[in-house]
């Protein structure tokens, strides 16, 4: 569905996109990833054709967004970082207008309208001008935009920023209901969101693609695993036994009277289980529970990419 | 054609919701009539010739006030983003804002008529000069605003975009005042460009290929360049 093929961006000097080369199927759920000023917002530009590429080939549905910038556009659903938002006009008129600009059929127009409205639980407010809303309700009314016109492609950057629980809750499960038709590339910083809602990951940094591959497969790649030890006994001689077992990398230790919680890191090949139970034993203590964490994307990530910024 | 409506619409819905757009057209319309009274008063003639003349002076302050947010603001808010990427072409949003603008700019003309209704109800005022006047100052107001529509493309900015509009109105009002100076072919050139020039044969009756030539070929170079002003945006 979308096709990028080396491309570059220079803004003078300033290279902020190094050759970046990837591919997406139809139907597939992408996360970018990245600290501010990686170049995902400048990557999306692209892709929307907002921005042309210094050089290098990107393709939508197999039409080059250079010489078929307005069919590719057709196909594309897009919600920038800041919403574009006008705020003189109601949620409706906005909408109205979005549809226009977006071909969607005029026929089709209040249909295509009062659908999103229902979609992303604006039919409230749907009257109501934009520069009175909340910043929840200007997130759903700019992702409404996006996909009044039944894109194939829905491209959302930072779509919950600045939003509670709740409304970020609200907005994950309208991508879940959307996503089934489209192909949707979504950056954001929450990195538990990502993990909930996509199915692939490219982490970009300073222009450059450092990871591209399923969550699931980052996910086993991992070669740290995190245990948490339930132990019950004396807090003393149950920290000498963890601080000096040297596989073991304690990260917390909290005590509910002569219960202990431990969380520990250790190395995905770590086999000294039953030494370690044996050491409790020995200092007296009693093993109550021993849990073994799933790494979320959030420990992935930061292992990786902090390990790309020591080198 | 569709898209350029729509385009048109929502400037004119923008327009007309913003309370600016009422005191501009309050203030207009007050100005013009002190202005219509006086000189009808002091000429005791059935002629809006010297009306047209101050309505173009006046125009060039009102008209960088009605145009100086209709690119710098999409560009200040982040609509330009979304107006960009959606699949209407360059030259659709500039005749769409263009158009707008001056429907706007047109509704302040239409309030004008009111003076031949006046002149014509005391005298016998020359039908086609008035007619030509009108075409003259239409054209004129059309001409400002395409200069203000392109210097609102080139900033974020609505009071920098005002200023350059300004700037560039004067220049070709007042070009005039330097021409005593020169000779030659440069005279010929700067008395073209003036504005003045072309609107006062409107304004006496009389309709000149060259005049309209002047002003539409103005308009399409304004137009074209703020075309090229949008797509450029690195």
């Amino acid at each position: 569905m979308i096709i990028v093929q080396k491309v570059n961006k220079f803004f003078g000097d300033f290279r902020a996109l190094n050759d970046i080369s990837f591919e997406i199927c139809k139907g597939e759920i992408v996360g970018f990833l990245g600290q501010n000023g990686a170049g995902k917002t400048t990557l999306m530009r692209i892709l929307t054709s907002y921005y042309l590429a210094t050089s290098g080939k990107v393709e939508i549905d197999g039409n080059d967004i250079v010489r078929h910038s307005l069919l590719c556009r057709k196909k594309i659903g897009y919600l920038p970082e800041n919403p574009p938002l006008y705020m003189n006009l109601t949620v409706r008129d906005y909408l109205k207008y979005s549809a226009s600009l977006k071909d969607v059929e005029i026929k089709k127009q209040k249909m295509q309208v009062d659908r999103v409205l229902d979609d992303c639980n604006l039919k409230d407010v749907q009257n109501k001008h934009i520069s009175i809303l909340s910043k929840g309700y200007k997130q759903r009314v700019g992702i409404a935009q996006s996909i009044i016109n039944d894109p194939q492609v829905l491209i959302l950057d930072e779509p919950t920023i600045g939003l509670d629980p709740l409304q970020i809750l609200q907005v994950r499960q309208l991508i879940k209901r959307i996503e089934d038709k489209r192909t949707v590339i979504i950056s954001t910083h929450i990195l538990s969101e990502i993990e909930q809602i996509a199915k692939r990951v490219l982490v970009i940094k300073n222009g450059e693609i450092l990871i591209d591959r399923p969550i699931s497969v980052l996910l086993d790649e991992e070669n740290i695993s995190r245990f948490v030890f339930v132990v019950k006994g004396d807090r003393n001689e149950i920290e000498k036994v963890f601080i000096n077992s040297k596989e073991i990398i304690s990260e917390s230790f909290d005590s509910c009277g002569d219960v202990h919680s431990v969380k520990v890191k250790v190395l995905q090949n770590w086999t000294n289980h039953n030494e370690l139970i044996h050491k409790i034993i020995r200092a007296k203590a009693e093993l109550v529970e021993v849990k073994k964490l799933k790494p979320t994307l959030e420990e992935v990530f930061i292992s990786k990419v902090s390990n790309q910024y020591i080198k | 054609m569709d898209k350029i409506f729509a385009i048109v619409k929502k400037e004119l819905l923008v327009y007309f919701k913003s309370p600016i757009a009422y005191i501009v057209l309050i203030i207009t319309i007050s100005v013009f009539n002190t202005f219509f009274f006086t000189i009808i008063d002091q000429n005791k003639e059935a002629t809006l010739r010297d009306v047209f003349l101050v309505m173009e002076f006046l125009f060039m302050f009102i008209i960088p006030l009605l145009t100086m947010k209709v690119f710098s603001e999409e560009k200040f808010s982040g609509t330009m983003e979304f107006l960009m990427t959606t699949p209407t072409s360059n030259t659709q949003i500039v005749l769409g804002k263009y158009i707008g603008s001056l429907l706007f700019f047109t509704s302040i003309i239409v309030f004008t008529f009111i003076y031949y209704l006046i002149i014509e109800m005391f005298g016998s005022p020359d039908k086609l000069a008035v007619l030509t006047g009108y075409l003259g100052i239409w054209l004129e107001g059309a001409f400002f605003i395409a200069i203000g529509v392109l210097t609102s493309s080139w900033t974020r900015n609505q009071i920098v975009s005002a200023i350059t509009s300004y700037v560039i109105l004067f220049l070709l009002y007042f070009s005039m005042i330097y021409v005593k100076y020169l000779g030659g072919m440069s005279y010929d050139i700067i008395h073209y460009l003036s504005t003045s020039t072309h609107l006062k044969n409107f304004a006496q009756g009389s309709v000149s290929v060259s005049d309209v030539v002047y002003y539409l070929s103005g308009i399409m170079l304004c137009i074209l360049l703020t075309r090229v002003s949008i797509e450029n945006r690195i």
